[in-house]
């Protein structure tokens, strides 16, 4: 008995929690006079599917193919760099490496709004910014890199060290064990951590907003606050759009949930 | 030449040029900005000067400038305000949702992931959802809280200066209770059960547990989540973009916005710089404790 009661109470708490994703997809169904109605309504009277026409009108393609282009970017260029560094700090133990860590994990902390003004600058100077989107790429894959070796070096850790042994006594390189022996069995753990800064890099804000003049290779973060505006009164066509934007963020949340969650503590406190 | 590709193929070499490769791409992308920025802050950095080598040094004269200016001391008590309530309000709340969902009931972890999808999506999109939520006329907050009789009159959450920046603070409490939920839960989980249960059979009651049992083995794991949230929350800039901009009249601006509105608005980019070194500086103190502790729980 008591066990379904607490059911109930955390039914309840999830719900109030997840309360502002139903507004947004709650809004987003709307009809435009039906949002600004007050009392508000809490189902739809008049189910509205603009998704189509958000999506033309806004441009969203164009805006979600640049956040695309560049989280795929940056997560092919954090796990060429990251696994491999990853793999070293989990299997060298000595005080070079011990710093290397330290500074590694200091790295993963600094803010992106106050990083870039030194990497404009210096971007600037050496005309990275005429093509912005790769000077994005660059500066996000420094923001995650180090996040994504503290992760994988976790993984990495977990595999047992006789393995690899075994196979450099069968007279395998190196190289052949590191990419025969370690990947495969890193695998899951290399590929939750790329998908989860791969999310991160979909999401990113402030190097897009920086980095990127031009209105046609921005992101779709950027898309939202521009259709924000400073008098915004489209609420329904921006929650259909934040819609649009975050559901398959959610569903390749949801799928990969337990996965991401236990690999993510595993980093955050190792 | 021979000699240096037997060793990348199978000796020492191999860690070194893994290991090289990822840290050198840290230095230039991450701490020679760290450098620069420093430099440039002292430094007259502005639209005249920004792609020229050769510019002016002026000493301290940047950091003499910001905390000259008006709202200096507004912006420095947003941030702590803003930093100090987003950590209490996040923990605490998180604690007790790690609590509740760590007892036994069917869905508790499946429940409890749910509360996950706050933290994956995009801080800029969970912003332009709270604006809507915290609209002043036509706003759900709003009706909520004039028809529970808790506000007599609806509240321009987002345009009054006296509540902009708490508007903004419970939107980051909103996204920070997932992290702080799931970190504490782990640390809960890792309590032995039969520590609970003798002290059960000694008499003990569920606060007395809790204080006794509970709070002593998470002083480490609520140490960790503390600084990590004293960190993230120094990240926070998509949110104020998306809510407040700072706005209205700096009643809700912070350090982290400050810097970029000068680098990025105003093109004071030399003023930018020298909040950024300072910011950067303390984020990186509070990170280097929080490593250095963490560190040492694994030692022994």
């Amino acid at each position: 008995m008591k066990r379904y009661v607490l059911l109930i109470i955390g039914l309840a708490m999830t719900a109030i929690y997840l309360f502002p994703l139903y507004w947004m997809y709650l809004t987003a169904l709307k009809s435009s006079t039906e949002i600004f109605q007050y009392p508000p309504t809490f189902w739809p009277s008049d189910t509205q599917w603009n998704f189509l026409e958000v999506w033309k009108s806004r441009d969203m393609g164009r805006y979600i193919w640049n956040s695309l282009l560049i989280a795929t970017g940056v997560t092919i260029l954090a796990t060429t760099l990251g696994t491999g560094c990853a793999y070293v700090l989990s299997r060298v133990r000595n005080v070079w490496i011990e710093i290397a860590l330290f500074a590694i994990l200091m790295m993963q902390v600094l803010p992106s709004s106050l990083m870039v003004t030194p990497i404009f600058v210096m971007f600037n100077q050496i005309g990275l910014l005429a093509s912005p989107r790769i000077a994005v790429i660059l500066a996000q894959t420094a923001k995650v890199l180090p996040l994504y070796i503290v992760l994988c070096r976790a993984t990495f850790v977990q595999v047992p060290r006789e393995l690899e042994e075994a196979a450099l006594v069968d007279g395998s390189s190196r190289i052949g064990a590191f990419f025969h022996i370690m990947l495969p069995l890193a695998r899951n753990g290399i590929l939750v951590t790329s998908v989860l800064i791969f999310l991160q890099s979909f999401g990113e804000y402030v190097y897009a907003r920086s980095l990127i003049a031009k209105n046609e290779l921005q992101t779709a973060t950027v898309g939202l606050q521009t259709f924000m505006g400073p008098n915004a009164n489209d609420w329904n066509g921006i929650m259909t759009y934040a819609a649009i934007y975050v559901t398959p963020i959610l569903i390749v949340f949801m799928l990969l949930q337990r996965r991401i969650v236990s690999g993510l503590t595993a980093g955050a406190l190792k | 030449m021979q000699g240096i590709i037997r060793t990348i193929r199978d000796g020492s070499g191999f860690d070194i040029l893994l290991l090289g490769l990822a840290l050198l791409y840290l230095i230039i992308f991450s701490a020679f900005p760290i450098v620069y920025n420093i430099i440039m802050s002292l430094q007259t950095v502005d639209m005249f000067t920004l792609t020229s080598f050769n510019r002016p040094f002026v000493g301290l004269q940047n950091y003499y400038d910001i905390f000259s200016q008006p709202v200096a001391g507004t912006i420095f008590w947003n941030t702590v305000k803003f930093v100090f309530l987003s950590i209490v309000f996040q923990l605490s709340i998180g604690f007790g949702l790690a609590l509740f969902f760590q007892q036994d009931f069917p869905g508790a972890s499946y429940l409890r992931g749910l509360f996950l999808a706050g933290w994956i999506m995009p801080a800029l999109v969970v912003g332009a959802i709270w604006k809507w939520l915290f609209a002043g006329d036509f706003g759900v907050i709003n009706y909520a809280l004039t028809s529970l009789g808790i506000a007599d009159d609806r509240i321009f959450w987002l345009s009054d200066p006296n509540v902009a920046l708490y508007a903004v603070i419970i939107a980051n409490i909103w996204l920070g209770i997932p992290f702080n939920m799931i970190l504490l839960s782990v640390g809960l989980a890792s309590i032995p059960r039969d520590v609970y249960e003798a002290a059960e059979l000694d008499g003990a009651g569920a606060f007395e547990r809790f204080r006794s049992i509970t709070l002593p083995l998470m002083r480490a794991q609520l140490g960790a989540v503390i600084s990590l949230g004293v960190i993230f929350t120094l990240q926070q800039f998509d949110l104020i973009a998306a809510l407040t901009q700072g706005g209205p009249a700096d009643s809700s601006n912070v350090a982290q916005y400050w810097s970029w509105q000068f680098s990025f608005q105003t093109y004071e980019i030399s003023l930018g710089s020298a909040v950024s070194v300072l910011m950067i500086i303390f984020v990186i103190v509070v990170a280097a404790v929080y490593v250095r502790s963490t560190r040492h729980e694994h030692s022994y």
